[in-house]
């Protein structure tokens, strides 16, 4: 039997999966070693999202939730630690973090470690704490917006949340003048809307892994989100709060990948209409 | 057990707590505190939750246990490391508490390096698939492949410095097709939802009595 041998646009129009693969590896290996430092606009969203807690007043409290698992966190993390590098600095804000997923307290303390509130004189139970871990996705969100204390009186060390000074007067949705959601889930940015926009219209911002950006949009377009990003745009946060780090140095991998993509479906749709175009089986 | 039991009183707990909820949002009477009753259910709600978490933990013990004591093939030795772990989580946890280093180091050096690595693995897939999927073999594919090179084009950074044109193509695509097709399938879910709710509150939908027979169901 007489094998029949491969055109070149055979070849195009298959590329083995390990080849692509491995140039993959290259292009996202290669900016992480040498930067090039590809310009990053900064879309609209995100500068929405940078105004409005640049306009909240003076002793405004917000409340975090850390939804995301340890699989989003190269992702959202970066998002999440731009977002307090800014709070901190512009001062006058308190945060109250609270997780709906259950590495959430875990990858709390990771952000914090990569901010280092000190270095702004913040300190954690005055400027910032962490109510822990609540069960019940929605049910966990409708109770807190009902009462914290009612929920849980303890933070995610398990001291008493009246110890600290950061919870006098806090105790209920009311109480917060923002709402922001760093979440690998639907559950989860689907049900702040429900469970706080709805009931008490707490301005809410929320941050998702790109994929589930299409899913949110709807919200946004109706007003309930004030502003829906993706953690791939952590690098503009970072840009706009002077704080570069792991989001910028992203920004030139997802050029370049995106645009190895690009590249592909090119090559792809050379090779099959070269292949139609000379006479080749399709 | 009577039908009572099985079908009759989870069903009448089912529609109190659902009205406690519906009248908690939209009702509002004087001398009434629809709130706090509310927020007591849903307080036992959380904590239901949490024993279902602990539940789970003690069911995989009994699941991946039976496949140790028959040494299931291909299957036990994952079982038994599986097993391992979860000790090794529980017993650093409840002994250094879980914001302590040790377990933050454990969970840091396994499950997230893991579930990282797991979840970026994507990209190769999704890498290959764009490849193989964009072809303009038709209209319809054609028309995804424009606006998959344009979705692809305006997330990358500085292609959307270079070339600002495609920003507006982008958000219109954002902001309308895919918008309102979004908003119809939510809809859809949400009436879905709804009705589901409805029979559920009225004894119609049975599923979560578990196993009933066609008497105990009622019609």
């Amino acid at each position: 039997m007489v094998k029949e041998s491969k055109t070149i646009w055979d070849r195009l129009e298959d590329i083995p999966r390990e080849v692509l693969y491995g140039i993959l590896i290259i292009s996202f290996i290669m900016p992480m070693l040498f930067p090039i430092g590809f310009p990053v606009p900064i879309s609209p969203e995100v500068q929405r999202w940078y105004n409005t807690i640049d306009n909240l007043p003076s002793g405004s409290v917000i409340m975090v939730d850390f939804g995301y698992s340890g699989g989003g966190e190269p992702e959202l993390g970066p998002m999440a630690v731009a977002v307090y590098h800014h709070i901190f600095k512009k001062g006058g804000i308190k945060v109250v973090a609270m997780s709906t997923s259950n590495e959430g307290t875990l990858l709390f303390d990771k952000a914090i470690a990569e901010i280092n509130p000190s270095q702004y004189g913040k300190q954690y139970g005055v400027d910032y704490i962490h109510i822990g871990y609540i069960t019940g996705t929605e049910s966990a969100m409708a109770a807190v917006g009902k009462s914290i204390r009612a929920t849980t009186t303890t933070d995610y060390k398990g001291t008493p949340l009246d110890q600290y000074s950061i919870m006098n007067g806090v105790n209920e949705a009311k109480d917060f003048a923002l709402l922001i959601c760093y979440t690998t889930g639907g559950d989860q940015s689907e049900g702040w809307v429900r469970q706080w926009y709805t009931t008490y219209q707490t301005p809410y911002l929320c941050a998702v892994l790109a994929m589930m950006v299409p899913t949110m949009l709807p919200y946004q377009k109706a007003g309930q989100i004030v502003s829906l990003v993706s953690g791939a745009q952590a690098g503009q946060m970072e840009l706009l709060v002077h704080v570069p780090a792991r989001g910028i140095k992203s920004a030139d991998v997802i050029t370049i990948t995106h645009l190895l993509c690009i590249a592909l479906v090119v090559v792809g749709n050379i090779a099959y209409f070269g292949k139609k175009f000379s006479g080749g089986k399709q | 057990m009577s039908i009572v039991f099985k079908r009759t009183l989870p069903i009448v707990i089912v529609f109190a707590t659902a009205l406690l909820f519906i009248l908690e949002f939209f009702v509002t009477i004087p001398g009434i505190d629809f709130k706090s009753a509310a927020t007591t259910v849903n307080n036992w709600g959380i904590i239901l939750t949490a024993f279902t978490l602990a539940f789970g933990a003690v069911n995989l013990f009994i699941f991946q246990g039976r496949h140790i004591l028959r040494r299931t093939k291909g299957q036990w030795p994952f079982s038994l490391w599986m097993l391992i772990v979860i000790v090794i989580f529980i017993v650093i946890g409840v002994s250094s508490g879980v914001s302590s280093g040790q377990y933050t180091w454990l969970y840091s050096a396994s499950y997230f390096a893991l579930s990282a690595t797991v979840y970026s693995s994507l990209g190769f897939y999704m890498t290959s698939g764009i490849y193989r999927a964009l072809r303009a073999k038709n209209i319809e594919s054609g028309l995804l492949l424009i606006v998959g090179i344009i979705a692809l084009a305006r997330n990358a950074p500085a292609v959307a410095a270079g070339l600002p044109i495609i920003i507006p193509w982008e958000a219109w695509i954002s902001a309308v097709p895919t918008t309102s097709a979004q908003r119809g399938i939510m809809i859809g879910a949400a009436l879905g939802a709804l009705a589901l709710g409805i029979r559920t509150m009225i004894g119609r939908e049975t599923g979560f009595l578990g196993k009933l027979t066609e008497a105990e169901k009622g019609g």
